[in-house]
């Protein structure tokens, strides 16, 4: 189903949260709403839930207007961060929670719930009451529920936040997986960039209740179109158009037109490329080993620039380098 | 960006079950209306104006005509800040040696402390009148020429009588101070006593000024112990009492209700203001303090629950001891006969004095439910009113209370079924001992996650399902510590419902003190006794029912 999110604004006592706020969501896409706490991505989510009402725009949801219609009539599957499991009902009555007040038949529920819990390899599980289970296994009963009456989209508000780094890691194939399977349209909200990139289809950047940009995980951190998206996705360099012009001239010449201040120059750090040379400019600061890469802080005309290199780098600290990028932004500053 | 157009949406979807939310609060702000804010309006209305119906200042005037009241008003000012001294720092000593010690048997400890909970206060003055008074046990046994009655009285039984109270909130601050500031504080190389200073202390600043507040308006209140052991010491609640009730010159007693409320209302300001500051405080409390062995702090906080509690018990142990005494102090042999006859009403007023509290702690625990529900999710605007009002009868004496139920209820549209009834002696009861009841509800509210609320939204349920389904599992043990706590209270409640009493409708409490009026101490004794059991009945069921609660719903 085709979700359209309209000029969507929102103030909490004057302050304003989201601001003219629009973008689609198609079939089977997965969305992340991207930013830092307090972007009003949470809003955003909660106002497609109709938990919150928008002060101004529409949401509109297969053609209909769905913005006036309470959240109980939305069929909406929500996984949130934590504590949203009923801590008296066991992991199978959770999960049937949504259908028991459809009033399905009790052999349907039952039915039901063993294949979703099933489905987020919970099967055998259905017994346990929440305090039983584990943070991620919370987190997956929390997902079967949301998927209970066959939602229109699934809604996930930072449902890994919570969990333990490599939990973390599994349940976001996981999820991406079933909702590939599943073939259902869903919006996840989250501050962390890497989740972001490594399961959307499509982010949506926001900053400030406004949309920074939206596009593929690819375009946004190849082809970021500002300051702040450069910086909130993935690590980057940002060169001033003088700095540029002195250091790297090759790269005006794709420099949009405009004033000097306006546009800066973004380099990723895989990009750029250090060769040991004892006449060059720069000169190693820092070598932090991560293993499968190394991040090299450079000392270069004045200021510092980051860069990594694959493998295992033979660099020292205090050694001279030449430097040179493969390929940069210009992005709005 | 170009201009924009806002298209107004209606908020019909997300204000619904506000809407709902809202009618929540109008049976229990209703009642707040008509059974508390109702009867304090028509006290400083009668107050003001005279027998036709003037405004005039004259009872004001009049105020310093009888010596006595002047005399009075220091009394009180006095026994309150004396009281209030000795509560908050005997209570700080027994809360230390309950959170901060290596103490053996600190059961023994919680034990006694729950002794002057259970019974109405002037049990307390009745057994150190019998322990020591002119006649007592001590007297009798040792021949010491004892009198209990007048200032050293009233200290020691309101002094017993704030114990607990003062206790419950330093315990709850000192349970709520981190470990990890004292380990920080051992890691630098603070002594015990230093660390007592730096940390201790200044988390304990708020609690012990709440505390203080509490107990000094309770004390400044208090009539219970006032009629038993205050003898010739007469304090400004005793003055109230005989003016309506020995002179029924109920101008006069509203007059000085408003000026004991003046004092108990700043009392109690002040005490908001404190916990306003203190929570601002440490929002994780991590893990808590396991104190370690040492002697000499624990032989003192040892040596300090054993004299502050001894007396305790004593004092308790007394009247029980009275209560199968043939004839005190004359013939003590031992006997049933007290709890079996003796008595004018029989156990008619123990009966309705139950039904009573049953009343007032069910009708309660609903009220105070629906208002707690229905603030959690509603805007400041209402919601900050709302409590404020809810919280303010713990500003109110419960003699004020009760002389506004008596001049508000016993005329007009509503006195037909109310005067005389049950159930206004229940509705002074409860609204009474609202306060407390409110914040020990709004307390268990907020332990209900938001996102409980939200999930039951969009899985389809309504208002009445977050409330059966989100609400309730963890909102349960508030509601059952409410509602005992309104059982027990207004079990032994006597200054709120000294003047609702008639002929035909007999109280425990107000039973215990007519017996012990007329010297019939040892029926009285029994009689308290009654009571006392009864609410150690009530505080057992209670923790086994939030022990079997916390067992089937996995709450934590």
């Amino acid at each position: 189903m085709h979700l359209r999110i309209d000029d969507i604004g929102k103030a909490w006592g004057g302050q304003t949260v989201l601001d003219g706020v629009s973008f689609d969501a198609t079939e089977n896409e997965f969305v992340c709403l991207l930013g830092p706490s307090g972007c009003g991505k949470t809003t955003l989510l909660r106002i497609v839930a109709g938990l919150t009402a928008p002060d101004a725009g529409r949401v509109i949801l297969g053609g209909r207007d769905i913005t006036a219609l309470p959240a109980r009539e939305r069929r909406m599957g929500l996984v949130f961060q934590a504590y949203s499991l009923f801590p008296d009902m066991t992991a199978a009555a959770n999960v049937g929670y949504p259908m028991r007040l459809r009033r399905d038949a009790p052999a349907k529920i039952a039915a039901r719930c063993s294949e979703l819990l099933e489905r987020v390899g919970l099967g055998g599980m259905g017994n346990r009451f929440p305090d039983e289970l584990s943070g991620g296994q919370q987190q997956r009963v929390a997902l079967a529920r949301a998927l209970a009456t066959e939602p229109a989209m699934l809604l996930l508000d930072e449902p890994l936040s919570a969990l333990d780094p490599a939990i973390r890691g599994q349940l976001r194939s996981e999820i991406r997986l079933l909702q590939r399977g599943l073939g259902i349209p869903t919006i996840m909200v989250t501050h962390d960039q890497e989740e972001a990139l490594a399961m959307a289809d499509t982010i949506v950047c926001m900053n400030h209740g406004r949309i920074e940009q939206t596009g593929s995980p690819r375009d946004l951190y190849e082809r970021p179109r500002s300051r702040f998206v450069a910086e909130f996705v993935g690590r980057a360099n940002l060169l001033s158009t003088g700095f540029v012009r002195d250091a790297m001239p090759g790269f005006l010449e794709r420099r949009p037109p405009g004033d000097e201040a306006t546009y800066e120059l973004c380099l990723r750090p895989e990009d750029i490329v250090i060769a040991s040379d004892p006449r060059g400019e720069a000169t190693v600061e820092d070598v932090v080993f991560l293993g499968n890469l190394a991040r090299v802080t450079l000392g270069w005309r004045g200021r510092r620039l980051l860069a990594e290199l694959p493998g295992r780098s033979t660099l020292n600290r205090g050694e001279s380098v030449s430097v040179d990028a493969l390929r940069g932004a210009w992005v709005c500053a | 960006m170009g201009v924009r157009v806002s298209v107004a949406v209606t908020t019909v979807a997300t204000t619904r079950p506000r809407v709902l939310g809202a009618l929540l609060l109008v049976l229990p702000v209703l009642g707040l209306l008509v059974f508390f804010v109702h009867p304090l309006l028509t006290v400083l209305w009668r107050s003001l104006t005279d027998t036709e119906g003037t405004f005039t200042l004259t009872n004001y005037v009049r105020l310093f005509d009888d010596p006595g009241l002047p005399h009075a008003a220091l009394r009180s000012l006095a026994i309150g800040l004396a009281t209030t001294l000795c509560t908050v720092s005997l209570g700080l000593g027994l809360a230390m040696a309950l959170h901060r010690s290596h103490l053996p048997g600190k059961f023994l400890i919680r034990g006694a402390l729950i002794l002057p909970m259970l019974a109405p206060s002037l049990v307390l003055g009745l057994g150190l009148v019998c322990l020591l008074g002119r006649n007592g046990l001590v007297h009798r046994l040792t021949g010491l020429p004892t009198d209990i009655y007048g200032f050293w009285g009233l200290l020691l039984a309101n002094t017993l009588y704030g114990l607990p109270q003062v206790v419950i909130i330093v315990s709850a601050a000192l349970a709520r101070t981190p470990a990890r500031h004292y380990d920080a504080a051992e890691s630098m190389g603070a002594s015990p006593w230093r660390q007592f200073i730096d940390v201790t202390v200044p988390r304990l600043r708020f609690a012990l000024l709440a505390a203080a507040f509490l107990v000094f308006t309770e004390t400044l209140t208090d009539f219970g112990s006032a009629v038993v052991v205050g003898g010739s010491y007469r304090v400004l609640a005793m003055e109230i009492y005989s003016e309506v009730v020995g002179q029924l010159d109920f101008a006069m007693g509203a007059t000085l209700g408003v000026v004991l409320l003046a004092p108990a209302l700043l009392s109690v300001w002040l005490g908001r203001l404190a916990r306003r500051r203190q929570d601002s405080g440490d929002a994780s409390p991590g893990r808590t303090l396991v104190p370690a062995k040492h002697a000499g702090r624990d032989i003192a906080l040892g040596a300090l629950s054993v004299v502050t509690l001894v007396p305790l018990v004593a004092v308790v142990a007394t009247v029980a001891y009275v209560s199968v005494v043939k004839l005190w102090p004359y013939d003590r042999t031992l006997t049933f006969a007290n709890y079996t006859g003796g008595m004018p009403d029989g156990y008619g007023p123990v009966g309705t004095s139950l039904g009573m509290a049953l009343l007032a702690a069910c009708a309660g625990v609903i009220l105070v439910f629906a208002l707690t529900a229905g603030l959690r999710r509603a805007p400041a605007f209402i919601a900050k009113p709302i409590q404020f009002l809810a919280s303010l009868p713990a500003a109110v004496p419960g003699m004020v209370l009760g002389l506004g139920y008596v001049l508000a209820f016993n005329h007009g549209a509503l006195s037909g079924w109310l005067y005389g009834s049950v159930a206004i002696v229940a509705a002074c009861s409860l609204f009474h001992y609202h306060a407390q009841a409110f914040l020990t509800m709004q307390t268990g509210m907020r332990q209900v996650p938001e996102a409980l609320d939200d999930a039951v939204a969009v899985s389809g349920g309504s208002t009445r399902h977050v409330i059966r389904d989100a609400v309730l599992p963890f909102a349960a043990p508030a509601a059952v510590s409410t509602f005992f706590y309104l059982f027990m209270r207004s079990l032994v409640t006597l200054s709120g419902v000294i003047f609702l009493v008639t002929p035909d409708l007999g109280l425990a409490s107000v039973t215990v003190m007519r017996l012990d009026e007329n010297g019939f101490l040892a029926q009285a004794a029994a009689y308290a006794m009654c009571v006392v059991l009864a609410g150690a009945l009530a505080l057992g069921a209670m923790r086994l029912l939030l022990h079997v609660l916390k067992d089937r719903r996995h709450v934590a």
